[in-house]
């Protein structure tokens, strides 16, 4: 199997992942060669990229302890604003919440570990309050809400009308992770019923026709690479 | 800014004379929703252009959310007058024809409340609304023979007739209000408008046909400051508005039993729901022994559709911290919480202003203006949790757990938060507090019922043609409350029921909305009180649905420790579901009443002790709608599903997109 080069010469990657295709892809392309030219791979060359792995290896383990570092520093900011305070665990999830737009998974594990608390208790916490998130934010937030006053108004429609529209259901974020569509208790707005709330712009008094003319409004996902 | 003493406050207590003039913006949640930051924006923009000094300000909601978002203007030498549906437009306009033309804006006046019944002043404006079923069809006409008759009379320079949006009557024809006096009259006739030029205009005199004289039924407690003040200013509280008055009055001339005994006397119970006597709350934690007690403001309305809590903790967020010093001195608690639902943002970040800025005039911290009382307090955060309102499982919350509730005895006020005595008092109930010890118990309680005393703040939404905050003295009748305060049901089409209570309260039909409202009134008719949500239903509605709702809503929020409001709660929505589809069968609702008697004799908390109510409410008053689902079968169910389905009522305006920050 043969993959070209992601790459131009020269041109400079901006992601993590793109680095390591980029020296990955050289290396692989290497092996190619040398096994085009002789039929198998020389002992010396098979050696050097063993010692070569262990040495990228090492380097990214480094590179690991640091990420832990940074993650640990910044759950210790998180921690230290609340230490001396009881009871602290929801205020500490909602400072997560606030900084990541959900709360992932290793950071709650070194939350754990910087609180003492077992992570299943973190975790019983967080999946019994229905504002903490344990999946990224996509990019787009449809929320409609579903308080009395507006499910009296018409929110049932809506919620179908964004439904067929986006093709997921309430709760759910489209595959491509453009839009999420979510549907609250009440936003306080009960005075313009049935209200929508789009990446905290809220529109009021909406009719399921309008909701084609609102979606467009979201720019559409990124064209993948 | 520089800690207060004892005489600064003193020195407070008289309010400066109101300033000449002044423009406030109502900045809730509600109102910069729909586009308050744009109208100030725009009046500050238009108001420097035209080098006026007229200072624009921030304030909280008075709570009419039906004409979000709403401006207020005292322009020199005019009376008050609140806009409503501000646009930037508006705003221009506002600028431009009021303040600096002294001619109101068409269409987007809402009248004052406060109605006069004698001509005092001779009138400069003359505001006009047809208030009849056809919406408002005839204001034009009479606008305009206002005006030719103010011609005919050489008077039209000097008075200016003005199409309202909203007078406070409804359904009284052509009402006309005499501005600066405030003389209102309703069911005006065409041959009727010479006579009130003639008469009135000219000659200063009360055409006592017209006069309508019925003063407003509401009465402002908790809403006292809401639209006055600016709520993230202390120094504003402090000036305008007597703040922290109440504070200084128990710290220096009463002892903490004297404040009980005067809470006593008010009659005050608690404004959350379950209307347990304040004082008594108060006496039973400070008769505990104990080295540390707790005050908890309860600030998690999760009740869908209801937002007075979030409109006060919005608009006058240091009555409500006030309120919760005076709480702590009473009972001897030194440390108080704010539990206030994540989802107001708003809300959370005035509080938390509020706080930060009375520990630094001194008001918060040890040893308060040289009492030697110290009180601190701070802000949690509830994170989405219906349940956590209820008072165990808020406390378990706070101590920063899953909020499952815990049975009571023990109750909060022996062993509460830490295991220490705690108070928790609604938003409500603490923002009544410094008024009540401002000025007696005794005026408290001549409002409202015998065993209800004082007002009631509501937040009437739903099929309601204003749906707005409504503070009503006890024993208001619900009729009065929709019709007369919120002008009745939306497009004209008949009430069918009141729903009060939220998911834990039930529905009120319309043969009963002449009760007085009061604790024992709505318990009889098989709902609660509530936090204060009303919502209107009108003949539309499917109650089968109504009560599927609120089922779906309790089922979802139960935390799932005991097994008669889990299982009980999830089987019961299985059975309404299939009522709906038209698959149910008679004994259904023999068993739909078993499990509810079942939940609320078992379960350990107040969530699924009432989840039952709205089901049994409409059961009780209309069984006959369940039954038609059962007897008429699916081809039934579809039919009434078909028929509400374009239940959105055409609405004149088109909606908007509007940007909140």
């Amino acid at each position: 199997m043969k993959t070209a080069p992601p790459f131009a010469t020269g041109e400079h990657p901006s992601r993590p992942a793109d680095f390591a295709k980029q020296d990955e892809a050289a290396l692989l392309s290497l092996l190619d060669e040398v096994e085009r030219r002789h039929g198998f791979v020389p002992r010396d060359i098979s050696e050097e990229l063993t010692r070569l792995v262990e040495i990228k290896l090492e380097r990214l383990r480094r590179i690991q302890g640091k990420l832990d570092t940074t993650l640990r520093r910044d759950v210790q900011k998180h921690v230290a604003q609340w230490r001396d305070e009881e009871g602290n665990l929801i205020m500490i999830l909602h400072a997560i919440q606030n900084q990541h737009g959900y709360v992932p998974r290793e950071v709650a594990m070194e939350l754990s570990r910087e609180l003492g608390v077992k992570l299943a208790r973190i975790y019983e916490v967080i999946t019994f309050y229905h504002y903490f998130k344990l999946q990224p934010p996509a990019q787009h937030d449809v929320t409609v809400c579903n308080g009395t006053a507006c499910y009296l108004k018409g929110a049932g429609d809506l919620i179908g009308e964004l439904r067929n529209r986006l093709g997921v259901a309430e709760g759910q974020t489209t595959p491509d992770r453009h839009c999420h569509l979510g549907v609250v208790r009440c936003i306080g707005c009960c005075g313009m019923a049935p209200a929508l709330v789009v990446d905290g712009k809220t529109y009021g008094r909406v009719k399921p026709s309008d909701i084609g003319g609102i979606l467009d409004t979201l720019k559409k996902p990124e064209a993948k690479r | 800014m520089k800690p207060l003493t004892k005489s600064d406050l003193e020195a407070l207590n008289t309010p400066p004379a109101e300033p000449a003039e002044w423009m406030r913006v109502q900045m809730d949640t509600g109102g910069i929703a729909a586009g308050a930051e744009e109208a100030l924006a725009e009046l500050i923009r238009r108001r420097d252009e035209m080098r006026l000094t007229i200072p624009a300000l921030r304030v909280g909601s008075v709570g009419y959310s039906f004409a979000d978002p709403l401006v207020e203007v005292k322009a020199a030498g005019l009376p008050r007058i609140l806009y409503g549906r501000v646009t930037p437009d508006i705003a221009s306009a506002i600028v431009t024809d009021h303040v600096a033309g002294g001619k109101f804006v068409d269409d987007h006046v809402i009248a004052t409340r406060k109605r006069s019944t004698t001509l005092t002043s001779p009138v400069t404006h003359v505001l006009v609304r047809d208030t009849g079923a056809d919406a408002g069809s005839k204001t034009q006409f009479f606008q305009f023979s206002l005006i030719e008759e103010l011609k005919r009379r050489g008077l039209a320079d000097r008075v200016q007739v003005v199409r309202a949006l909203d007078l406070g009557l409804y359904d009284e024809g052509v009402a006309v209000q005499l501005l600066p006096a405030g003389v209102t009259y309703a069911n005006v006739l065409a041959p009727d408008v010479a006579r009130i030029v003639a008469e009135s205009i000219e000659g200063g005199k009360i055409l006592d046909d017209l006069l309508w004289k019925a003063s407003d039924p509401q009465v402002r407690i908790v809403l006292r400051h809401c639209g006055e003040i600016d709520p993230d200013s202390i120094d504003d509280y402090l000036r305008h508005a007597q703040g922290y008055q109440g504070v200084r009055r128990v710290l220096f001339e009463q002892t903490p039993e004297q404040v009980i005994d005067e809470m006593k006397t008010s009659g005050l119970r608690g404004r959350g729901g379950a209307g347990f006597p304040t004082w008594m709350k108060w006496k039973l934690t400070r008769a505990q022994p104990a080295e540390q007690r707790y005050v908890i403001c309860n600030g998690d309305e999760g009740d869908p559709g209801a937002f007075m809590d979030r409109s006060v903790l919005e608009s006058d967020p240091h009555a409500v911290l006030e309120g919760m010093i005076i709480a702590g001195y009473a009972m001897g608690a030194t440390k108080g919480y704010f539990y206030i639902r994540a989802e107001y943002p708003k809300a959370v970040e005035r509080v938390e202003r509020a706080i930060q800025q009375a520990r630094e005039v001194g008001l918060l911290g040890s040893n308060i203006l040289g009492s030697g009382f110290t009180f601190d307090a701070k802000v949690r955060l509830g994170a989405g949790a219906f349940v956590c309102g209820e008072e165990t499982a808020l406390i378990a919350s706070i101590e920063g757990k899953r909020g499952s509730p815990s049975p009571r005895p023990p109750y909060p006020s022996v062993r509460g938060l830490w295991g220490m005595p705690t108070a928790i008092n609604n938003v409500e109930t603490l923002a009544n507090i410094p008024a009540i010890v401002l000025q007696g118990g005794a005026w408290y309680a001549s409002f409202g019922t015998a065993s209800s005393k004082g007002t009631k703040v509501f937040a009437v939404t739903g099929k309601v043609k204003n749906a707005q905050l409504v503070e009503v003295p006890m024993g208001t009748t619900l009729r009065q409350i929709v019709y007369e305060v919120c002008g009745g049901v939306l497009d004209d089409r008949d009430i069918k029921a009141v729903q009060t209570g939220g998911p834990s309260g039930g529905v009120i039909p319309e043969k009963h909305l002449d009760t007085p409202v009061s604790y024992e009134t709505l318990q009889q008719l098989g709902s609660i009180m509530g936090s204060g949500g009303m919502l209107v239903m009108d003949k539309t509605d499917s109650m089968v649905e109504v009560a599927k709702f609120y089922l779906r809503f309790c089922v979802d929020e139960s935390c799932g420790k005991c097994a008669p409001c889990r299982i009980g709660g999830y089987q019961m929505l299985q059975i309404l579901d299939r009522i709906s589809r038209g698959r149910g069968t008679a004994e259904d609702i023999v068993t739909i009443r078993r499990i509810c008697t079942a939940m609320q004799k078992a379960s350990l908390c107040g969530l699924g002790q009432t989840a039952p109510n709205p089901v049994l409410s409409t059961l009780r008053y209309f069984e006959e709608e369940y039954k038609a689902f059962i007897e008429g079968g699916p081809s039934y169910a579809r039919k009434v599903s078909r028929a509400a389905a374009p239940a959105p009522a055409p609405v004149a305006e088109t909606p908007k997109p509007v940007v909140s920050p």
